[in-house]
């Protein structure tokens, strides 16, 4: 039996049959299918800033010598790109979907604490606000305005705390709102949001800690963290591999419950699923040290033995996670009678882009490749943000009579998913190369852009481009679906034999 | 002959507000243990110097004219064992359906709170520590005022518990078990921050 407790379900406060209510209504909200919108409506508001910004500073670094914007500004522009890379799109992106479809996969009328998650919306979007300003004003890591700085600190403290709020509310509701449900019987997504989440609630308030140590010193003494120079370098691990791969870890769990879905099977090893699932989780011990471990051989077995166990547990285990769930994704097509389901193609495709990144990001991290510190590990980053949110449009597409009791159109989805996947690529491979030709990172002028690099760089800026047109391409195929789609809540693409 | 079996009854639902206070506790945790963790390492790194009598070398940390006052912090650490006392004696009483002792144990939970906040001021002015010098200084306030906000945010969640008991919904014994929860952890947390900072300094 279903227990659904309908005294739950929460509205907005305000009253919204007039226009001020209407307004007022979204920034009361308190119902989870809203606020799950409101945060899919701001992420496309983030991934456009980034694409934009991606696309500029490729342009930019064609020609180290000329300059579309002022060279003082690069080091703002760089910060701004990272935090929009990271906090603007892969932390609040599958907590806005998760939102949106967890409660009706758990047959609960609504998700726990959606007050508290909203709240964890507000903070995050004003704390981002309050970062965008930072940077304007010759702030963030490396600014030269000491307010800037500190305004910096501040912005990215409050959105910290909006995005722990926001994951404490879907943990909550995974583990109380299932309604009699075990969790091993629950939708691999929704495993997959609670190892996310519960990871956050660990790693966020690690990163939290430094920011408060950043802020007193750099307000005060100014003498323990290094000032601006290297503030960057003491929260560097919450924007690099492999503690991205936490944000992005529900990505992985639409791969698992899609891949059965287009096999029309039960999943055959479910519990690897679950277990590779779960291994994504490991990259919490990555907060612990806050810093990078690389390989390097040493001068004796047991230096080479210690170089290389860190190394294993940060950057190859990790691994793991999307490599197992990608092989038991195609194990279940081999398995099952496979058909094309259109959702199934950008969630396949943003976890292989995923997978590049993580791998990406273990080649930097040996030593004799010589990579660090040059635009290979920008490359990873974005293959890994990227791939994130091809994941979310197949999540988006494959639950959209959920949200919006619409089908998206299979073929459009498929375009836009292949544009999405090119614009990946592009935007991020000429980073791997480049990476390889000594091109260094976060800088736009005074390096040596001769050969390939100016024509790689183009391809970024290219590839950025075609990421935002995916992304316009995307909100078209919504927002056409919603004015002129049939209403339906039957999810065409569940089939009978297949139980999730 | 054939006894019909009785249906399920309705599934019962783990409190939310037990599972987000034991999220915001680890969360908590989790906030302090890592600003330990890097108080630790700032002080394995902290260069030597020689000690006052020239006898021996010891860390360049804390400073000679720096006194840490032990009797506040001992009796700060020591208040926390009457919070939880007194957390758990609210629990207890509500299960009993007691409603005057389950406000009477809030409310002096709240006010132990309180005091707790006041003894941490204190302990500010007693030791004078400036703000501008070195990387303890640093480190000590930001551990310490980290430490207070959340025991200031324990004090608020003991006025709502005890808001809640007085208007009258004194059932919900899943609040005042998170309430009490939430002070544990609070207490564990001091207790890791009164060896590191207050005795090992």
């Amino acid at each position: 039996m279903t227990v659904v407790d309908a005294s739950s379900v929460s509205r907005p406060v305000a009253d919204d049959s007039s226009a001020v209510g209407r307004v007022a209504a979204w920034f009361t909200v308190a119902d989870h299918a809203r606020l799950g919108r409101l945060y899919l409506a701001t992420v496309g508001v983030w991934l456009l800033l980034v694409a934009l910004l991606g696309a500029l500073l490729g342009l930019e670094r064609m020609d180290s010598t000329a300059a579309l914007v002022d060279a003082d500004a690069h080091v703002q522009m760089f910060g701004l790109y990272h935090y929009a890379l990271v906090m603007g799109v892969a932390a609040p992106l599958f907590l806005g979907i998760a939102f949106l479809v967890v409660p009706s996969l758990l047959n609960a009328s609504t998700a726990s604490f959606v007050r508290l998650a909203a709240f964890g919306y507000w903070m995050w979007t004003a704390g981002s606000a309050v970062v965008v300003a930072a940077m304007i004003a010759n702030g963030g890591p490396g600014g030269g305005d000491a307010t800037g700085v500190e305004l910096y600190l501040l912005g990215l403290g409050i959105a910290i705390v909006g995005v722990l709020c926001s994951a404490v509310s879907l943990a909550a509701t995974v583990l109380t709102r299932r309604n009699g449900a075990t969790l091993d019987g629950s939708s691999v997504f929704v495993f997959s949001v609670l190892v996310s989440t519960t990871g956050l609630v660990l790693t966020m308030p690690v990163a939290l800690g430094t920011v408060i140590y950043l802020w007193v010193d750099f307000a005060n003494a100014r003498v323990a963290f290094g000032g601006t120079g290297l503030m960057s370098t003491w929260v560097a691990w919450l924007f690099d591999q492999p503690h991205t791969l936490l944000f992005v870890a529900p990505a992985l769990g639409v791969l698992g419950h899609l891949g059965a879905v287009a096999a029309r099977v039960r999943q055959p090893l479910r519990g690897g699923v679950l277990v590779g699932i779960g291994l994504s989780a490991v990259v919490v011990v990555s907060s612990v040290t806050q810093r990078s471990h690389p390989f390097a051989v040493g001068d004796s077995p047991v230096d080479t033995v210690g170089s290389l166990v860190p190394y294993a547990l940060f950057h190859l285990l990790p691994l793991l996670a999307p490599l197992i769930v990608v092989a038991l994704a195609l194990l279940a097509l081999k398995a099952g009678s496979p058909r094309l389901v259109a959702p199934f193609v950008p969630a396949f495709l943003g976890v292989g882009m995923i997978l590049t990144g993580l791998v990406g990001t273990a080649v930097q991290m040996i030593d004799s490749t010589n990579l660090q510190g040059t635009v290979f590990g920008e490359g990873a980053l974005v293959y890994v943000v990227y791939g994130g949110a091809l994941g979310a449009f197949g999540a988006v597409a494959y639950w959209s009579t959920a949200i919006w009791r619409r089908v998206l159109p299979a073929g459009a989805v498929l375009g836009v998913s292949l544009l999405g996947f090119v614009a990946v690529v592009l935007a991020a491979l000429p980073h791997y190369v480049a990476g390889f030709l000594d091109q260094p990172a976060a800088k736009a002028s005074g390096y040596d852009d001769a050969g390939l690099r100016g024509l790689l760089n183009g391809l970024s800026a290219l590839g950025h481009l075609a990421m935002a047109l995916a992304l316009l391409g995307g909100v078209v195929v919504v927002l056409r679906a919603n004015s002129r789609g049939a209403v339906t809540s039957t999810n065409p693409y569940d089939t009978a034999e297949v139980t999730q | 002959m054939t006894v019909p079996a009785l249906g399920a009854g309705p599934v019962r639902r783990r409190s939310s507000v037990f599972v987000a206070t034991a999220f915001a506790a680890a969360a908590a945790t989790s906030l302090i243990g890592s600003m330990l963790a890097m108080w630790l390492d700032f002080r394995a790194k902290a260069p030597l110097r020689a000690s006052a009598d020239g006898a021996k070398m010891i860390k360049d940390w804390l400073k000679a004219d720096v006194a840490v006052p032990e009797v506040a912090s001992n009796t700060m650490m020591i208040t926390f064992v009457a919070v939880c006392i007194m957390a758990q004696w609210a629990v207890y009483s509500a299960r009993r359906a007691d409603r005057s002792h389950t406000i009477l144990a809030l409310s002096i939970t709240a006010a132990i709170g309180l005091a707790l906040v006041n003894a941490q001021i204190a302990l500010y002015l007693q030791m004078g520590l400036a703000l501008r010098n070195d990387a303890y200084e640093t480190l000590f306030y930001a551990v310490t005022g980290t430490m207070l906000a959340l025991i200031a945010s324990g004090v608020v969640y003991s006025f709502v518990a005890l808001f809640r008991v007085w208007a009258g919904r004194s059932s919900d014994h899943d609040v005042l078990a998170a309430h009490a929860l939430y002070w544990y952890a609070l207490s564990g947390m001091f207790l890791a921050v009164w060896f590191v900072v207050y005795v090992q300094k």
